[in-house]
C-alpha cells in the first residue's frame, strides 16, 4: 500500500465523517496537542527542579563539610589557646563545636548520596571522633596556662597526634570538598541541560500546537468550508439554470446535500426539458395553423406573437407586425372605435366575438370572424389577449348568395301564389256572370219553355263541372307550389272512415252500392284529416262511378309496424295493365268517357296523390292479378297507439 | 217566386255595388231588382264609388276586391275612415280570390261578410237582406 493510497483513504474517511465528528476533531486536535504540551512541560519542569534541588543539596553538603572543618579548626585553635593561656574562654569554640558537630555530621549523613562522599564521611566521622577525643584529652590535661603545661611531653604528643588527625581530617575534607565541587559541576551541567531541554520542548510544543491549529484549520477548510462554498456555487448555478457537475461523493451531510442539489438540478432540467418540449409543440402547432390567424396582444393591444395563418390571412410578416397596435387590421372608419371597444368587452366578459370587415396589408378587405380572449395569470391580473381570426369572406359570400337565392325563391313563390290567386280570379270572374245569370234565368222556371229550361240546366251542370275542375286544377297547382298547408296530426282511423261512409252514402245509395269497412280500424295514423277525407271520398266516388251497380266497395285497414294502409276495392272491371302507368296523370281519363260514359276532369287521382304525398303518404294502384276489380291503396305513417297522444 | 222575405222597409235601401266587371254589376243589379230593390247604384270605377259613398252614405256596399287602380282593400280602409263609429254600415265582399288570406284580410278591414265568386245568387240576396235587416234594427234602436 503506497503512501498516496493511504492518504486517499484517510481523506475519504475524513470526508465521510459526519459534520459533528468533524467539528469535534477540529476542536479537539489543537486542544489535545496543547494538553500534551502542558504535560510534557510539566514533566520537564519537574526534572529541572530536581536537578536544581540536587545543586542546592550539594551546596548544603559543601557548607556542612566546610562547617565541620571550621568547627574542628576553631575548636583546636580554642583548645590550643586554652592550653597557652589557661583561660577557659578559649574553650568556647570547642564547646560550640562539641554541640554542633554531631548534628552537622548527622545532617551530612542524611543528605549525602554520593558513595565516595559517604565513604569519606565514614572516615571523617571516625577522624572527628578521634579529634574530639584528642581535644577533650588535651583540654582535660593539667597545666593549662603554664609553660609546663605546654612543655609536658604528653601534651606535645597529644598536640602532635591531634595535628596528625586534623591533617588527615583536613585531607579528607579537602577531598570531600573537591568531590562536592566536582559533583556540583556535574549537577549544574545537568540542571542546565534540563532547562535547555524544557525550553526546546516548549518551543517544539508551541510549534506542534501551531501546526495542529493549522491542520485543524486546514481540515475545517477542506472538510467543510470549501465544500460549503461548493454548495453555494451549485445553488447559484441552479439559480441560473446551469447544469451541476458530478456531486460530492462523501457520505456526510454536505455530501448528501450536494447530491440532493444534483438530483434537484437533474429533475429541474428534465422538467424544464419537458416544459420546453410542450411549449415547443404548442408553438409549432399554433405557428403551423394556416386556416386561423392566431396571435397574442399585450395589455395595450400591441401584437406580441404571430402565426402562419395570421400571415396568410392578413398579409403581414411577423417582423413587420410585432409591436404594432392591432388597430391596423381595421378599416379606417372603424379603426378608432372598434378595437378599444372589443378589448374593453374582452376585459370585462373574458371573451368577445365579432364579425366584420378587416383590411389586409395590401389594403384588400376581407370579412373576418374574430374571437378575442382575455389572458390572465394565476392571480387574475390581465396579461394580454389572444386573438383568433378567420377569413370567412367565402362563407359570407355564400350566405349572401344563399340569402339572395332564398329571397328569389320567396319572390318566385310569392309570384306563383299571386299568379294562382290571379288565375283563380280570372277564371271565377266570368263564371260568376255565366252561372249568376243562368241561375237568375232559372229562378223563373215557369216563364221558360222546355228547351230553355233544359238549356239553363245544362249550363248550370257544365258550369258546375267547370268550377269543380278549376278548383282541382288550382288545388294541384297549390300543392305543387307548396302552398297547400296540411297539418298532419294523430288521427283515429275509425271515425274518419265513418265520416267518409256518411258523406258518400247518398251517392252510394243512388248507385245501390254497399260500402263495407274491415280490418284494423282501431289503428292511428299521422295525417291531415281534411285531406284524408278528400282522398277517400275521391277513391270511393271513383269506385261507385266506374264499378257495377248493386256491388260492394270495401274499405280495408291494414296496420303495419310504422305504416297504415287503407285499401279501397271495387268489383268493377279494374284498370287494364297497359293503362296503370297513366292513372295518376292529370287530365288523362284513360278513355273513360268512351268506355264508361262517366264524366270527369281526370284530375281526381292526381290531386289525391298530391294530397297523400304532401303528408308523407303514398297513393298507389294494386294489380289484382287478372281478377276483376280495382284496388287503390292509401298508405300513411302510423301514429303511436291510442292514449300516447292527445 | 221571391227569394228574400218581403219587407217594404228594406226596399228603399240604397245599395252600392263596385266591380270592374260590367257583367257582374249587371247581374247584381238585376238580381236585386228582381227582389224589389230599386235603389242599386253600380260603379266600375272605385274613385267614383268612393266619392258617392262620401256624399251619400249607402245602406249596403257590395264590393269586389281585385280591381285595377284603387283596389277593394283600399276602398275598405277609405270607407272605414268615412264611417261614423256609432253607425252600422255593412260591407259584403264578393271576390274571386279563393285564398284564406284574402278573406281574412277583407274581414279584418271591416267587411261584414265575404262571398266567393261565382256565388249562388240566392245566397247573395239572402245575406244582403240579413245585413240590411241588421242595419235597420240598429237604426231603430233608441240613441244612447
Amino acid at each position: 500500500m503506497t503512501a498516496r493510497s493511504v492518504g486517499r483513504r484517510v481523506a475519504k474517511a475524513w470526508s465521510d465523517l459526519g459534520l459533528g465528528a468533524k467539528g469535534l476533531i477540529v476542536v479537539a486536535l489543537p486542544l489535545a496537542i496543547l494538553l500534551a504540551g502542558i504535560g510534557a512541560l510539566h514533566l520537564s519542569g519537574r526534572a529541572e527542579a530536581e536537578a536544581e534541588d540536587r545543586v542546592r543539596l550539594t551546596f548544603a553538603i559543601q557548607r556542612d563539610i566546610h562547617e565541620v572543618h571550621a568547627l574542628l579548626a576553631e575548636a583546636a585553635s580554642g583548645v590550643r589557646g586554652y592550653r597557652l593561656t589557661g583561660r577557659r574562654a578559649f574553650l568556647e569554640p570547642y564547646v560550640k563545636a562539641e554541640a554542633l558537630l554531631p548534628t552537622t555530621l548527622d545532617r551530612l549523613r542524611r543528605t549525602a548520596r554520593d558513595p565516595e562522599i559517604r565513604s569519606r564521611l565514614a572516615r571523617v566521622d571516625a577522624l572527628v571522633v578521634l579529634k574530639r577525643e584528642g581535644l577533650a584529652q588535651l583540654a582535660a590535661m593539667p597545666g593549662a596556662g603554664t609553660s609546663a603545661g605546654l612543655e609536658a611531653p604528653d601534651v606535645a604528643r597529644a598536640l602532635v597526634a591531634n595535628k596528625a588527625v586534623l591533617d588527615e581530617l583536613r585531607a579528607e575534607i579537602d577531598a570531600m570538598q573537591r568531590r562536592e565541587a566536582e559533583l556540583l559541576e556535574q549537577r549544574r551541567a545537568r540542571a542546565d541541560a534540563e532547562r535547555r531541554r524544557t525550553w526546546i520542548l516548549t518551543a517544539v510544543m508551541a510549534g506542534i500546537g501551531l501546526l495542529g491549529g493549522l491542520a485543524a484549520a486546514q481540515l475545517l477548510f477542506t472538510g467543510i468550508v470549501r465544500r460549503v462554498r461548493g454548495l453555494e456555487r451549485d445553488a447559484e448555478r441552479l439559480e441560473r439554470g446551469e447544469p451541476l457537475d458530478r456531486a460530492d461523493e462523501a457520505q456526510d451531510e454536505i455530501g448528501r446535500l450536494a447530491r440532493r442539489l444534483v438530483e434537484a438540478s437533474e429533475l429541474l432540467r428534465s422538467r424544464e426539458a419537458a416544459l420546453r418540449e410542450g411549449e415547443e409543440r404548442y408553438r409549432r402547432v399554433i405557428e403551423g395553423v394556416r386556416d386561423y390567424g392566431i396571435f397574442a396582444l399585450d395589455v395595450d393591444g400591441r401584437v406580441v406573437s404571430w402565426n402562419a395563418g395570421a400571415e396568410r390571412i392578413k398579409g403581414w410578416t411577423a417582423d413587420e407586425i410585432l409591436g404594432r397596435h392591432f388597430s391596423v387590421f381595421y378599416p379606417a372608419e372603424a379603426r378608432d372605435e372598434t378595437p378599444p371597444r372589443l378589448l374593453e368587452i374582452a376585459r370585462r366578459d373574458g371573451r368577445v366575438e365579432d364579425e366584420g370587415w378587416r383590411v389586409r396589408r395590401d389594403g384588400d378587405r376581407f370579412w373576418a370572424n374574430v374571437v378575442i380572449t382575455a389572458l390572465r395569470d394565476g392571480a387574475g391580473t390581465l396579461t394580454g389577449f389572444s386573438k383568433v381570426t378567420r377569413d370567412v369572406t367565402d362563407r359570407r359570400r355564400a350566405e349572401q348568395a344563399l340569402g339572395q337565392a332564398r329571397a328569389e325563391a320567396e319572390r318566385a313563390s310569392r309570384a306563383k301564389s299571386e299568379f294562382l290567386s290571379r288565375m283563380s280570379h280570372e277564371l271565377r270572374t266570368p263564371l260568376t256572370a255565366i252561372l249568376g245569370f243562368n241561375q237568375l234565368t232559372g229562378m223563373d222556371r215557369e216563364a221558360l219553355t222546355e228547351d230553355q229550361r233544359h238549356a239553363v240546366d245544362q249550363i248550370a251542370k257544365a258550369g258546375g263541372h267547370l268550377l269543380a275542375m278549376i278548383e282541382e286544377v288550382l288545388d294541384i297547382a297549390r300543392i305543387e307550389a307548396g302552398g297547400h298547408a296540411l297539418a298532419p296530426e294523430p288521427l283515429d282511423v275509425r271515425p274518419v272512415l265513418d265520416d267518409v261512409r256518411n258523406l258518400i252514402a247518398p251517392q252510394a245509395q243512388e248507385a245501390g252500392v254497399e260500402v263495407r269497412v274491415t280490418g284494423d280500424v282501431d289503428a292511428r295514423v299521422l295525417a291531415d284529416r281534411r285531406a284524408v277525407v278528400q282522398i277517400l271520398l275521391n277513391l270511393l266516388s271513383n269506385a261507385i262511378k266506374y264499378g257495377p251497380a248493386s256491388a260492394i266497395v270495401t274499405l280495408t285497414v291494414a296496420a303495419g309496424t310504422d305504416r297504415v294502409a287503407i285499401e279501397v276495392t271495387d268489383q268493377g272491371p279494374g284498370v287494364p295493365a297497359e293503362m296503370v302507368d297513366r292513372l295518376f296523370t292529370p287530365f288523362d281519363r284513360l278513355d273513360a268517357e268512351r268506355w264508361s260514359g262517366v264524366q270527369g276532369s281526370g284530375l281526381g287521382l292526381a290531386l289525391s296523390r298530391g294530397l297523400a304525398e304532401a303528408q308523407s303518404g303514398r297513393l298507389s294502384y294494386a294489380s289484382r292479378d287478372g281478377r276483376p276489380g280495382a284496388t287503390f291503396i292509401l298508405d300513411l305513417p302510423r301514429s303511436a297507439p291510442n292514449g300516447g297522444q292527445s | 217566386m221571391r227569394i228574400v222575405p218581403s219587407d217594404d222597409r228594406l226596399k228603399a235601401a240604397r245599395i252600392l255595388a263596385v266591380d270592374d266587371e260590367a257583367a257582374n254589376l249587371s247581374l247584381v243589379e238585376r238580381a236585386f231588382r228582381r227582389e224589389g230593390f230599386e235603389n242599386v247604384i253600380t260603379f266600375l270605377d272605385a274613385r267614383a264609388a268612393l266619392e258617392d259613398f262620401a256624399t251619400r252614405p249607402p245602406d249596403l256596399v257590395l264590393l269586389d276586391l281585385m280591381m285595377p287602380g284603387v283596389d277593394g282593400y283600399e276602398l275598405l280602409e277609405a270607407f272605414r275612415r268615412l264611417t261614423d263609429d256609432s253607425s252600422y254600415l255593412p260591407i259584403l265582399v264578393l271576390t274571386a280570390d279563393s285564398t284564406m288570406k284574402a278573406r281574412l284580410r277583407a274581414l279584418s278591414l271591416g267587411a261584414k261578410d265575404v262571398l266567393l265568386k261565382p256565388y249562388d245568387v240566392g245566397e247573395l240576396l239572402l245575406r244582403s237582406w240579413s245585413l240590411l235587416d241588421t242595419r235597420r234594427r240598429f237604426r231603430e234602436l233608441p240613441s244612447p
